[in-house]
């Protein structure tokens, strides 16, 4: 009997080797076992160093999406989330250089290119210390227990897909 | 008549990679000054990898860039095993080819298709773009996705990879891996000939001028990592003798340095040289498409049409991509066994911007005393100022906004990485009466 198909990708984005940047990974290393077989099946996790319009491009048309990441301008350790949507039109600072897109910019290109954006939330951690080979900051590592059950709180609600 | 001081001013260059600024004075009607100001801190790579191993380099210097880290990689491997006597196996070679092929793709398709269609087109932004030309920006994203796709299995992840070595590879891909690929090559090949028909529905601004042009060149392959350094005046170089040639001024303006030739005159790098200099080497499906377009001479006369050359060597690179994937065979081993050896490693390759010059003195200690960096932007620079100062007259009537957006179009033709000259822009006009 083959798996049913799932109804929620997780993109999971920073770098474990880059002190705060890595919070998402390590969440969702602590969430997942926590998860009932009945959820996890539903499941489908992605890595993504840097959230790429294609990433969620790809995400299928009755699939449900959770960004996660470590964020600068909150406080360090404090959690937010986000409507995909909401954030997409949030005003960010102008990115001087192309070499990554704020992430409202990479949002509103798939939205552009993908006409809708898939229904989904981003739940952040304020992060501190980024530099590569760094460890964790205290303040982030005080927060991650509240992102923890941030991130269970968005896989419960966006796990089960709509009736149509 | 005295004309009113007039300033055109963009604080921030979009669309370019970096920051910085342009400066054009126009005095009594004529452009006086056009100057480049990049103003960003410099990044001291040349000095973060003073003391390290070769090895340790290669990780380092992958930083430089994150579109074009490869570039930054291959310049300094073939620097380094050219002092060390280092003879790669086959496979080798042919898979830092394709590992060029990869980052060519993804830059390329990036700036044609996010960075610089917008223009021709009339968007501020790929996003705005994308609202009407759905499928176009759809193209590009796929195009850039395939070449990352490509640079994570061959370099262990898309940015900054990690698995190139002295001797060859940390790792070698397994056959399996590159023909699990060849549908996602195949298919950047077909859109990649439908990318020259879109470049060249692009109506370029009317602007011609007849730049001093320089690339590698080899003679039975489109250059990547080995060739002659030469230009379209007669230059000849081995890829190690860049400075017998060149040199670098600092202007007060620019963090980055600037190149001139010995001559003090400026050139250009990058893929309007390479398709000028080596239209012979390329593929023969995109000379094809060359032949077809009949943009050979616009290609070289004129910076806008730069997009047309980015579009036909996207043909070449995922063309050889499918064929140096085709015929893989993986190495015997990942790596050959080399000793360090005291001297000076010096070395060209194309970067997609252009040629990309690294030179290395090793100490008895087989550890890096010193380093010189040479990015293409840099090297640019100079020509990009001479064309603006060239080109500005046809604008300076125009309202300013449109003034403006003509010279930012006409950088943006460069595909400017100042992030690796160091970084870029924030354009002022300003014109003076003569008392």
């Amino acid at each position: 009997m083959s798996a049913p198909p799932p109804t929620l990708r997780l993109l999971v984005c920073g770098s474990a080797d880059r002190g705060d940047d890595g919070a998402a990974l390590n969440a969702v290393a602590h969430v997942l076992p926590r998860l009932g077989p009945e959820v996890r099946q539903h499941l489908e996790v992605r890595r993504c160093i840097q959230l790429d319009a294609n990433d969620l491009i790809e995400v299928a048309d009755d699939e449900a999406c959770l960004v996660l990441d470590t964020v600068v301008g909150i406080d360090p350790g404090s959690v937010v989330e986000l409507d995909l949507d909401a954030l997409a039109d949030r005003a960010t600072v102008a990115a001087r250089s192309s070499h990554a897109l704020p992430i409202d910019q990479t949002l509103g290109l798939a939205r552009a290119v993908r006409g809708t954006l898939p229904r989904g939330l981003f739940v952040g951690i304020g992060g501190k210390w980024f530099g590569f080979g760094q460890v964790r900051s205290r303040a982030l590592r005080d927060g991650m227990a509240a992102f923890e059950l941030a991130i269970e709180a968005a896989i419960a609600s966006l796990a089960e897909p709509v009736p149509a | 008549m005295h004309q009113a001081d007039l300033r055109f001013q963009v604080q921030n260059l979009t669309r370019v990679e970096g920051e910085g600024s342009l400066h054009l004075l126009v005095r009594d009607g004529a452009v006086a000054e056009a100057r480049l100001q990049i103003f960003e801190a410099p990044r001291y790579f040349e000095a973060l990898v003073v003391g390290r191993t070769p090895d340790e380099v290669l990780d380092i210097v992958s930083r430089i860039c994150g579109i074009c880290p490869v570039a930054y990689q291959m310049s300094a491997v073939h620097a380094f095993e050219d002092l060390f006597g280092v003879t790669v196996d086959p496979a080798t070679r042919a898979l830092r080819r394709l590992l060029y092929c990869a980052e060519w793709i993804e830059s390329h398709a990036l700036h044609i298709y996010l960075l610089h269609a917008p223009d021709f087109l009339g968007y501020p932004s790929a996003v705005e773009l994308a609202q009407d030309h759905r499928q176009l920006v759809a193209d590009g994203l796929r195009l850039k996705q395939i070449g990352n796709r490509l640079l994570a299995l061959l370099g262990g992840r898309a940015i900054h990879p990690v698995s190139v070595r002295v001797g060859g590879w940390s790792r070698a891909p397994r056959r399996r891996q590159l023909e699990k690929l060849q549908p996602d090559l195949h298919e950047a090949l077909r859109l990649a000939r439908a990318t020259v028909d879109v470049a060249l529905g692009l109506k370029p601004p009317e602007f011609e001028r007849e730049p001093r042009l320089v690339a590698l060149h080899h003679p039975a392959e489109y250059p990547f990592n080995e060739g002659r350094i030469v230009s379209n005046d007669g230059l000849n170089l081995p890829a190690q003798g860049w400075g017998e040639a060149f040199h670098e001024i600092q202007v007060p303006w620019s963090n980055a340095l600037q190149a001139r030739g010995s001559d003090g005159l400026p050139y250009l790098l990058g893929p309007a040289a390479r398709i000028a200099l080596d239209h012979g080497q390329l593929h023969p499906l995109a000379r094809e498409a060359l032949d077809a377009s009949g943009a050979l001479e616009s290609i070289r006369t004129n910076p806008y049409r730069s997009i047309v050359a980015r579009a036909i060597e996207l043909v070449h690179v995922t063309a050889e991509a499918i064929e140096i994937a085709d015929g893989y065979e993986p190495p015997a081993e990942p790596a050959v066994a080399w000793q360090p050896r005291p001297g000076t490693a010096a070395w060209a390759t194309e970067a997609p911007r252009g040629l990309l010059f690294h030179r290395y003195e090793v100490g008895d200690d087989g550890k890096v005393a010193a380093a010189t960096i040479i990015p293409p932007t840099s090297q640019n620079q100079a020509a990009i100022e001479a064309d603006l100062a060239t080109f500005a007259p046809r604008v300076l009537d125009l309202p300013m906004d449109a003034a403006t957006h003509a010279l930012e179009q006409l950088i943006r033709s460069y595909d400017p990485c100042i992030s690796c000259a160091t970084h870029f822009l924030d354009l002022t006009v300003q014109r003076e009466a003569r008392a």
